[in-house]
């Protein structure tokens, strides 16, 4: 009982994971939700009830969070104003901070600090874009987007993570 | 005038305290304070021979004044009050201070400390009497004459209640029949009888009706002796005030002679509009003069003005053979005086069409469980045929939605307490009349928590009704097999299900009504909570009141409600109108706030901050308004004066000289090696819980001292600072919880102000923390020993607060 408080007083002291209490388990989400739809892998009822009773291990170390699309139709319908998609991201953190991250993110995080995009763009790619009328690339700016990093503590993760 | 004479009655509580407390020293300390004529020391003064001396000192014309020192205050000060009015004195002259319960039993083990502190007190409780003045009891008229807002079925049974009771009473509905939405829901769970039941008058008209409950149109409810029902009406207006209001009515014409009309129906055969039927969900037509089903009541005709042809036409008038129609009549304006109101506007169903992901209102077979009641009833539009409007054929599978638009924070939050039960009603009436019909029900938590409700349930069980654990998302619809297809998880199963419905039937939020809305917009605007609907005196004590004497409500108005809860509901609102009119007046004594017209002046605040409404503004000259406090709805609390900035309002029985007396006499002597304290209490639950923890023997130090003020909204800010002054080196202020103040709004007033001296203590240099806030209920003695305690400790490690010439 206690680790259940314990765990969803973590996921509500973050930013995003506030509302999580309001769940009264109506499943409007569940139905509302693309992803569930296609998988049993991702209920985000099931992610809030397991979060609310301090399920915090199977939460956290399972891939179910990081399954969310983000499409926000579960947070437009849900009754209670629970912010779901964002309670998925404060658990996400939360997870990211105990060293929980799936390979493909950390490709996408290295991809971000060394390229300045998740995803690197093929020759073949860039030779499309004039077809289609679109500019050339730009250059990211590296050296900004390093400052950024490192402010928001992304770098810091990073670094924990690659330890680990 | 006469001087000030002074009687001191010292209880020894049956010789229990002077094993504590001094009383030597204190009638040697009494004798000397200037004022006192006269002390005298027994057993105990509520009663027996204590009581009788301090009569007699009254009729011997040795005191004017009465200070007693008692065990029991609350008990002891009424008897000691009733036995001062009966010797002739005025019994505002009388202040009675509890030196068991506040001082002998919390200090027990501190004896000479606690004699100090009941010297303080009574110094203190002399210096107020001494500027004690006679508070004088007024008059005024109640009107034995009740109007009732409202034709349903709480607004009848309250109705009915008064005018057998003998009261005149005037039931208004502003539809043209009687019945409101009970009329229209058919039937009642949990019995499955009709709605619109009602019980029998008990007057001499239950001859004609026997038994004691009947349909509404035969229980000779119209036949009630002195209750007038004025259909097709609105309140336009409300003024006066409780006792004594001045309703204006609107009537609107019904164009049809309620004494003429037989009924015959020859006039809806022969007229030419056909509209479609609202009542009835627009699942049939209907004539521009109608009844919306046989049973009703009046029994007579309307003629819808909107759609008429009226001269045109008037075909109607050539085929009424008793010469009923008349089509000139006009709306009338009536004005009623009556001592007392009864709002029982009712509810109605939130418009489901605002959640859009339902299609309420886009898809013709998405329907509300109030529509669906009409296709149920058998006098209604489908003959008891449940269809789908689309096409008109037979609905086959019924899935039933619950909580739409309640339990929702994004429209109703609450949860409205009866729709579980009603689309059960519901599923089971349509399960036994075609049992092949596939009902399921969606739900978030099914809530049966009345008396045969949970039976029910099972009930539903039993007969195969199936139900689904889940909110479903959404509900579309196949356009090429015009089926409607419900999208939801069924949480238990932890499986998506996509039901097929031929039907799908909402169950809507249960809103407050459209009366209630125009009632608010007529002034009572400020009776009514968030959700909009009335909020009652008190939820638990005082359900059919409101803060306004003389203004009850009943039924739905106040929160959606089942038949049983409504009907007892205008039962206990009828009583209490009754209560307030039987005398035919109203006695209220002038413990009330008074407004220096001198000094009041434009500012506006006082009638904003007064709970009751009880402050209003009056032109002096062209440009310059004063507060006008009413005698009658003015409840003594002193929020105004702890708002107005002049001090130009004052109460009579707590004036600012008086309570700055008390203030400085708690302080003026210690006693104790510790810092004074001074803990402001009101005289609800902070005081009372000062009684408790002195009742229970809790300790806490003498150093800190009680002082009494109706309500902490009085308390300005330079009071604080006077007890400063005065010698505290800190106060406490003990209130009722914001929501359990008695006074509405005193304990939020007095917060902010403590929090606002807390700065300006700030400022001067001292230690904010040594004034604080506490809210506590009256059993919580231990709450108010331990903050005493805690202060005490706290100012000790503070040290001594040395004034600054600033303050």
């Amino acid at each position: 009982m206690n680790q259940a408080k314990a765990f969803s007083n973590v996921v509500t002291s973050r930013l995003g994971g506030e509302t999580i209490t309001a769940c009264y388990q109506c499943g409007t989400c569940a139905s509302s939700c693309p992803v569930a739809k296609i998988t049993e892998r991702f209920n985000p009822r099931e992610v809030i009830k397991l979060s609310l009773l301090g399920e915090k291990d199977e939460v956290i170390a399972g891939d179910a969070i990081w399954l969310c699309c983000s499409c926000y139709n579960c947070q437009e319908r849900c009754p209670q104003k629970v912010e779901i998609a964002d309670v998925i991201y404060a658990l996400r953190n939360i997870a990211l901070k105990e060293g929980y991250i799936p390979n493909i993110y950390s490709e996408f995080a290295s991809a971000l600090s060394n390229d300045g995009r998740i995803v690197g763009v093929s020759k073949f790619v860039e030779s499309k874009r004039p077809t289609l009328g679109l500019p050339p690339l730009q250059p990211t700016g590296m050296e900004a987007l390093k400052k950024i990093l490192s402010a928001t503590g992304f770098t810091k993760l990073q670094k924990k993570e690659e330890k680990s | 005038m006469n001087r000030t004479k002074v009687g001191v009655f010292l209880s020894t509580c049956g010789d229990q305290l002077s094993e504590i407390l001094s009383f030597d020293a204190l009638t040697q300390y009494v004798k000397e304070i200037p004022g006192v004529t006269l002390i005298v020391r027994s057993s105990e003064f509520w009663r027996g021979n204590g009581l009788q001396a301090i009569v007699d000192a009254i009729k011997a014309g040795k005191i004017n004044r009465v200070v007693v020192a008692e065990g029991l205050p609350k008990l002891s000060e009424v008897k000691i009050v009733e036995a001062v009015e009966e010797a002739g004195l005025n019994p505002y002259l009388v202040e009675v201070i509890d030196i068991k319960d506040h001082c002998a039993w919390p200090h027990r083990d501190t004896p000479s400390e606690a004699t100090e502190k009941a010297k303080a007190m009574l110094l203190a409780a002399i210096e107020r009497a001494k500027l004690l003045e006679p508070i004088e009891k007024l008059e005024f008229p109640v009107l034995k004459s009740a109007l009732v807002i409202g034709g349903g079925i709480a607004g009848m049974q309250a109705a009915e209640d008064l005018a057998d009771l003998g009261f005149e009473v005037h039931l208004i509905e502003k539809e043209p029949f009687l019945g409101g939405l009970a009329a229209r829901a058919g039937r009642f769970f949990p019995t499955d009888d009709c709605a619109i039941c009602i019980q029998s008058p008990v007057s001499d008209v239950k001859t004609i009706t026997h038994t004691s409950r009947k349909c509404v149109y035969r229980s000779g409810f119209s036949e009630v002796p002195n209750l007038n029902i004025l259909t097709s009406s609105r309140v336009t207006g409300v003024e006066g005030g409780p006792g004594n209001y001045k309703v204006t009515i609107e009537k609107k014409p019904r164009y049809v002679n309620e004494q003429k009309c037989v009924t015959c129906d020859l006039c809806t055969a022969v007229c030419p509009v056909e509209v479609p039927d609202e009542y009835n969900a627009r699942l049939k037509t209907r004539k521009a003069i109608y009844m919306n089903i046989p049973n009703v009541h009046p029994p007579v005709y309307v003629i819808d003005e909107n759609v008429c042809k009226f001269h045109d036409c008037a075909k109607c008038v050539e085929v009424c053979p008793t010469k009923a129609i008349e089509l000139n009549q006009k709306s009338e304006q009536i004005t009623l005086n009556v001592g007392s109101v009864i709002v029982a506007t009712g509810f109605q169903e939130f418009d489901s069409s605002i959640v859009k992901e339902y299609h309420y209102g886009h898809y013709q077979d998405v329907v509300t469980n109030l529509e669906l009641a009409r296709m149920i009833d058998g006098f209604g539009p489908t003959g008891g045929a449940i269809i789908r409007p689309s096409d008109r054929k037979s609905a086959r599978k019924i899935v039933f939605i619950q909580c739409v638009g309640s339990r929702d924070k994004r429209y109703n939050a609450y949860c409205s307490s009866i729709c579980c039960m009603i689309s059960l009603k519901h599923a089971m009436l349509i399960k036994s009349a075609y049992p092949d019909t596939d009902i399921t029900l969606c739900y978030i938590d099914i809530r049966t928590t009345g008396r045969q409700h949970e039976d029910y349930y099972e009930r539903a069980r039993e007969m195969g009704i199936k139900f689904v654990k889940g909110r479903p998302t959404e509900i579309t619809r196949d356009p090429d097999k015009n089926r409607l297809i419900v999208d939801v998880e069924d949480a238990l199963l932890h499986r998506f299900l996509e039901l097929d419905a031929d039907l799908v039937v909402l169950a809507p939020a249960m809103v407050t009504s459209e009366g209630t809305k125009e009632l608010a917009q007529i002034g009572l605007g400020s009776l009514l909570d968030e959700d909009g609907f009335f909020r009652e005196y008190n939820a638990k004590l005082r359900p059919t009141e409101t803060i306004v004497r003389g203004l009850y409500i009943c039924g739905g108005a106040t929160f959606p409600k089942d038949a049983p809860t409504a009907s007892l509901h205008a039962h206990s609102a009828a009583l209490k109108a009754a209560k307030f009119m039987t005398t035919g007046k109203m006695i209220r004594d002038q413990r009330t706030a008074v407004v220096n017209e001198e000094y009041c002046g434009d500012c506006r605040f006082c009638p904003v901050t007064c709970p009751y409404g009880a402050i209003n503004l009056v032109p002096t000259t062209e440009e310059h308004f004063v507060a006008q406090v009413s005698e009658i709805m003015c409840e003594g609390c002193g929020v105004c004066v702890g708002t107005c900035p002049l001090g130009a309002i004052e109460l009579r029985h707590s004036r600012p000289n008086q309570m700055l007396a008390q203030m400085k006499a708690l302080m003026s002597i210690n006693g104790t090696a510790k810092p004074l304290v001074l803990a402001i209490c009101c005289s609800e639950c902070g005081h009372t819980a000062v009684d408790s923890s002195g009742m229970a023997m809790m300790q806490y130090p003498a150093n800190v001292r009680v002082m009494k003020v109706p309500c902490t909204g009085i308390l300005q800010v330079h009071q604080f600072l006077d007890a400063f002054k005065a010698g505290a080196q800190g106060v406490m202020v003990v209130g009722c919880k914001s929501d359990g103040c008695h006074y509405e709004v005193g304990s939020e007033k007095a917060e902010k102000k403590v929090e606002l001296t807390r700065m300006l203590l700030k400022e001067f240099g001292i230690a904010p923390e040594r004034l604080e806030m506490f809210n506590m209920v009256f059993i919580e003695g231990d709450k108010f020993a331990e903050a005493a305690q805690m202060m005490t400790e706290r100012l000790e490690k503070l040290g001594s607060l040395q004034l600054a010439g600033g303050l």
